[in-house]
């Protein structure tokens, strides 16, 4: 693994992001599937430089808001505009300054390694001697130098996800879309993809992420988003997020189950623990437990309109 | 810059499983001439010359056809529906009309290399032909108009077996009625003109006319030449418009 001057110096070399007052503007966006709305009336902005995650319980939407931005889909009503323009799949000049890492394998599995890249480089115009020296760079940096001769379909699962990651940032895109970017990736593999998102946000460049690592949402983004049903429920810092459940958690273990009580103070939480019976645990609340309140409150109760206030706090 | 890419995409394909792709092109094509051209051939005749002189341009129209639109349908199918890699050409900057003009002439020219190899295979049949600069254009043609109607069946298509269907519906009646195997003129006058006005008619008429020497009809080269345009309009249309594909 590489440290975090290499990262740096790579990055410094490969992507001079500039930042500057462009933003992501998603205004009324709604996109139904016969009778079910994946997407409900969502109004979201995402300012430049930011690092932003959407966080939500599966079937939430977060795949289909990101397939709307990447014009994959098309919206049944509302819309999105980046840096003021209209995005649609005939706006060429919004979608060069995208690039979209999806959730599934999207490569092709006859191609080898450097002919994925060279036709993602030719797609975006990029010229000759840039796309070698590019694919070259970004091989190297994750590792995959010496498959680049093989075809996508003799790589392994975190292989995939390292190659489509270097796709992505083939262009040096000013918008980064990422959807679930580091499942089936080992601890290590996940780290060096944090740190190299960390320092592109360093660098201006704006990153949109869903995830299930919610570890990973903590620690990267600025703001953080939680979707239910289709619907934006909030939208938030993960530190408010935290504070707006307790920033102290008790696990109780009792009769073969856990239960999470939530505390604004340090000694409330104490004192709860001290009184209850059987195994209990104190520690700081985390993003997770935000995300576990809200997931279990959308499906307990069919949807989660305002879940937040509904969760179990005790001040 | 989508049209080259795609070509280079074609170029890909062709250079890393060529033996393969050149040998399941021309045996169905070899079939047709050894089975019809030596086993039928010598005791008919059509349209006043030895069937197999009929029967070649009827089967290099038919495989740079089935050439043209299996080097599209399938593979941009498979792209779409199972490797998902589809997504990275409509979320790329590439205008969607230029790649697939790109797929198009790139199915067009795997559809000509196919009707080469298979005018040289009918070279031991010592048929004279008189092949021409339209031949090979109008061999072009056909197999751009067929590569174009691959990409809207790969474009619309909802499963993997729903190609194969269009093949089944479409490209199956094709092959065995559009002036390949018979000439047209003994069919009733109402079926003779509705096969004649499908492409791989037009393009059989044109091929077997110039390789007689014989005049051919500008109507049948401007038919495929609509084809060709509704069948590439249709797909930009539908992929510019349809919601979720």
């Amino acid at each position: 693994m590489q440290t975090r001057e290499e990262i740096r110096g790579f990055l410094e070399v490969c992507f001079s992001v500039g930042a500057g007052e462009n933003m992501i503007e998603i205004t009324d966006l709604t996109k139904r599937y016969g009778g079910k709305t994946a997407v409900d009336h969502v109004n979201l902005t995402i300012e430049d430089g930011a690092f932003f995650s959407l966080l939500g319980p599966n079937g939430a939407g977060k795949t289909t808001l990101i397939g709307l931005l990447s014009t994959l889909l098309l919206p049944d009503s509302g819309e999105i505009r980046i840096d003021g323009e209209h995005v649609s799949r005939e706006n060429t000049a919004v979608k060069r300054k995208l690039s979209v890492m999806s959730q599934e394998y999207s490569l092709r599995n006859d191609f080898m390694v450097s002919d994925i890249l060279e036709q993602h480089g030719r797609l975006y115009g990029m010229p000759r001697a840039k796309r070698k020296e590019k694919a070259e760079e970004l091989l190297a940096f994750c590792g995959l130098l010496d498959a680049r001769k093989k075809t996508a379909r003799q790589l392994s699962g975190g292989m995939k996800r390292k190659l489509m990651l270097c796709r992505a940032l083939m262009t040096e895109p000013e918008y980064l879309i990422l959807d679930e970017p580091t499942v089936g990736l080992d601890p290590v593999s996940r780290r060096q993809i944090w740190s190299t998102l960390y320092r592109l946000n360093e660098q201006g460049m704006t990153i949109l992420l869903t995830t299930h690592y919610i570890e990973e949402a903590q620690i990267l983004s600025h703001r953080v988003a939680l979707l239910d049903s289709g619907r934006l429920c909030t939208v938030e810092t993960p530190e408010a997020l935290i504070a707006g459940l307790g920033s102290f958690a008790v696990d109780v273990f009792q009769n073969g189950e856990i239960a999470t009580r939530h505390f604004a103070e340090k000694d409330t939480a104490l004192a709860f623990a001290a009184e209850t019976a059987g195994k209990t645990t104190l520690r700081e609340t985390n993003l997770e437990d935000v995300f576990i309140a809200f997931a279990g409150k959308g499906i307990a109760d069919g949807h989660s309109d305002g879940a937040l206030g509904k969760m179990d706090r005790i001040s | 810059m989508g049209i080259r890419t795609a070509l280079w995409e074609k170029w890909i394909e062709f250079r890393d499983a060529w033996l393969r792709i050149t040998l399941s092109a021309v045996i169905s094509p070899l079939l047709y001439l050894i089975a019809f051209g030596y086993g039928l051939g010598g005791h008919t005749g059509a349209d006043g010359h030895p069937y197999i002189a009929f029967l070649i341009p009827g089967v290099i129209a038919l495989s740079s056809m089935n050439t043209g639109y299996s080097a599209v349908a399938t593979p941009l199918n498979v792209q779409r529906l199972y490797e998902h890699s589809f997504e990275q050409i409509l979320i790329s900057p590439t205008p969607l009309w230029q790649y697939i003009l790109g797929e198009t002439f790139g199915g067009a020219l795997r559809g000509l290399y196919v009707a080469v190899l298979v005018l040289l295979l009918s070279l031991p049949f010592g048929v004279e032909m008189h092949v021409s600069v339209l031949f090979f254009a109008v061999i072009f043609l056909n197999g751009a108009t067929f590569a174009a109607l691959g990409v809207l069946a790969a474009i619309m298509a909802k499963t993997h077996a729903d190609v194969a269907r269009f093949s089944t519906f479409v490209i199956t009646p094709m092959t065995f009625l559009c002036n390949t195997f018979f000439s047209l003129e003994k069919l009733p006058a109402a079926l003779k003109t509705a096969i004649g006005c499908l492409p791989l008619s037009c393009a059989s008429s044109i091929l077997r006319a110039v390789s007689y020497g014989e005049m051919w009809k500008l109507s049948e080269f401007l038919i495929l030449l609509c084809y060709l345009g509704a069948f590439l309009a249709g797909t930009y249309v539908y992929t510019i418009k349809k919601k979720s594909l």
